[in-house]
């Protein structure tokens, strides 16, 4: 009997701890999300009345809608990850064949150097990039009569992220624990190396991209400090930067607007959690190993 | 592995987009950054003068570089706070309860909000009559209101708790990767001779996620060096919360002075290769 009044203590003690610690999580999108809702903002300071919705209904988020660009923001954070992603993808599958399945001169001190970036701090990287930028710009305007990449575009948003340490060292990882037998076989067959690579490397590791795609998105979707540098053109912002710009500037004096414009940015990136969430677990096991 | 000289030629051919890439994007910033730090750089017509030193000088001299290195050094402070709770966490959850996946999600999504975001709600949280306030009130640890970012002494360690409240999942994650490698017949047979959960958890999950440990500790250490993003977004520098990075980063684009980031971004850099040196030869002995 008392063993078994232990288990219950113990098992309440858990969950107490779980669900205290759940509320420091997310008590700052459960508030938003309550002072999104109340059309009366009157309550909004008062706590922790304020954690329930005063007369509660959609007007802000109607507001948000009418007055800030949502959809343009959206539509552009969509943009740019899908094209970081696709960059991303290509250059670490194509970087870490050669990595892990040929014998060729230079390898080691290649891969060295690859992890090696890892140890530099990449924010130091910002400004010898801006310049980087702003000469490309102008050589390609000045060559092709536009602007192929550049500061105020996309491509400059992503060139410089899609070559990363991490993406090349997952990929590798991942062609590695393909049996030789398989890529041996392709080559009796009388198959190109980028046909191996296509049709067999690629397909067999699926499960490693997807979780470096998802890796991929999440930060390219959240990056904020270079794409604000880069993107002067505020049509042409994501969510990240365009909203807490609009947040902080403009519509700050209303607390109301300002949490609906959050929980709108919030529910894209639940939604994708929501349908993602095994591999957050999974692709981050594969990459500790 | 086939070993031929024919593959040299594709090898290259395939790694050329990831090489030329982080050429121009990785290897080229370490150069001219350091080219950058001993000139004085003109943004308007792209030109950069040699001025002996005159930036390492300044750095060397001036106050606010100073508080900024201090209270890089002073959010080191994070990383044993967030390491034991993410290790606690994880341990919470690593287990075959009702509503754990729950719980896990519930502690991942702060770190897949973008900082920005997550910021501008958190600027609400400490503003004088906000949840803070309210919370310590109603707990009676104070009497009056306190604007939580604007107060000098207090204001950095607002920003390292958002710090806290951002990354934790993220390390709880990992922790939970390793504690799912441990066999629960260790954990049953401490049981049986009759350990209870302080000693279980000291002497049995500590030692046998160690390498976790170590790796989380040099991670989180790296990002308590670098944070620069949430005083961008909590503080802007004021109430003395510059960072190292967040000096570099107000130099270049606030004061457009190149040159003296470049400079404070070597130092940074310096230090930065000099810690992951030391970790590198650490975990090297470990093996």
């Amino acid at each position: 009997m008392s063993k078994k009044l232990t288990k219950v203590v113990e098992l309440t003690g858990q969950y107490a701890g779980l669900i205290a610690f759940a509320i420091f999580t997310t008590f700052p999108f459960l508030w938003a999300l309550s002072v999104a809702l109340s059309e009366d903002p009157s309550n909004i300071w008062l706590f922790p009345r304020s954690f329930l919705p005063t007369d509660p209904g959609w007007a802000w988020f109607v507001r948000v809608f009418n007055e800030i660009q949502f959809m343009t923001y959206l539509k552009n954070s969509a943009w740019i990850s899908l094209c970081t992603i696709v960059g991303t993808v290509l250059v670490s599958v194509l970087a870490g064949y050669p990595l892990a399945r040929l014998r060729f001169p230079g390898r080691g001190l290649i891969f060295i150097a690859i992890i090696g970036t890892m140890m530099l701090p990449s924010e130091v990287a910002i400004i010898p990039n801006f310049v980087t930028l702003k000469h490309l710009g102008d050589w390609s305007t000045a060559l092709l009569g536009f602007k192929l990449t550049g500061l105020n575009t996309y491509s400059g948003v992503f060139l410089p992220t899609v070559a990363g340490a991490f993406g090349i060292f997952l990929m590798k990882q991942a062609f590695e624990q393909i049996p030789q037998d398989l890529i041996d076989a392709a080559r009796v067959d009388g198959a190109k190396e980028l046909q191996i690579l296509w049709r067999v490397m690629v397909p067999v590791s699926a499960p490693s991209i997807a979780a470096l795609a998802i890796f991929t998105l999440v930060n390219a979707w959240n990056e904020f400090i270079w794409t604000g540098i880069v993107i002067q053109d505020k049509a042409m912002l994501p969510l990240s930067v365009g909203m807490f710009n609009d947040l902080t500037g403009p519509f700050a004096v209303s607390t109301s607007m300002v949490m609906a414009g959050i929980v709108l940015s919030v529910v894209p990136v639940l939604i994708f959690f929501a349908l993602t969430q095994r591999y957050f677990i999974s692709g981050l096991d594969g990459a500790v190993k | 592995m086939k070993n031929s000289s024919s593959y040299t030629a594709i090898a290259y051919l395939f790694l050329a987009p990831a090489l030329i890439l982080m050429g121009l994007f990785t290897f080229w910033p370490v150069g001219y950054n350091a080219y950058l730090a001993f000139n004085d750089y003109s943004i308007a017509d792209a030109t950069a003068t040699w001025n002996n030193f005159a930036h390492f000088k300044y750095l060397y001299e001036e106050d606010l570089f100073h508080s900024a290195l201090k209270n890089s050094l002073l959010f080191l402070l994070v990383v044993p706070v967030i390491q034991v709770s993410a290790l606690l966490v994880a341990k919470l959850v690593n287990n075959k309860l009702p509503a754990m996946t729950f719980f896990r999600a519930a502690y991942y999504i702060p770190v897949i909000t973008a900082i920005s975001i997550a910021g501008v709600v958190w600027l609400n949280v400490y503003k004088y009559d906000g949840i803070l306030t309210w919370f310590l009130q109603s707990l009676g640890l104070i009497d009056e209101q306190v604007n939580w970012l604007g107060e000098p002494k207090i204001a950095i360690y607002m920003v390292m708790i958002f710090t806290f409240w951002k990354g934790i999942g993220y390390y709880m994650v990992l922790y939970l990767a390793g504690l799912q490698s441990i066999p629960t017949e260790v954990e049953e047979a401490a049981i049986l001779d009759g350990a209870n959960a302080w000693q279980r958890f000291w002497k049995i999950t500590v030692p046998m996620v160690k390498p976790t440990i170590l790796l989380c500790t040099l991670l989180s250490t790296i990002a308590a060096l670098k944070s620069f993003q949430e005083v961008v977004v909590l503080t802007r520098g004021q109430a003395d919360t510059y960072t190292a990075l967040y000096y570099v980063y107000a130099q270049a684009f606030t004061n457009f002075n190149f040159g003296r980031a470049a400079a404070a971004g070597l130092v940074v850099t310096f230090f930065c290769v000099l810690l992951a040196v030391l970790q590198f030869r650490f975990f090297g002995e470990k093996k």
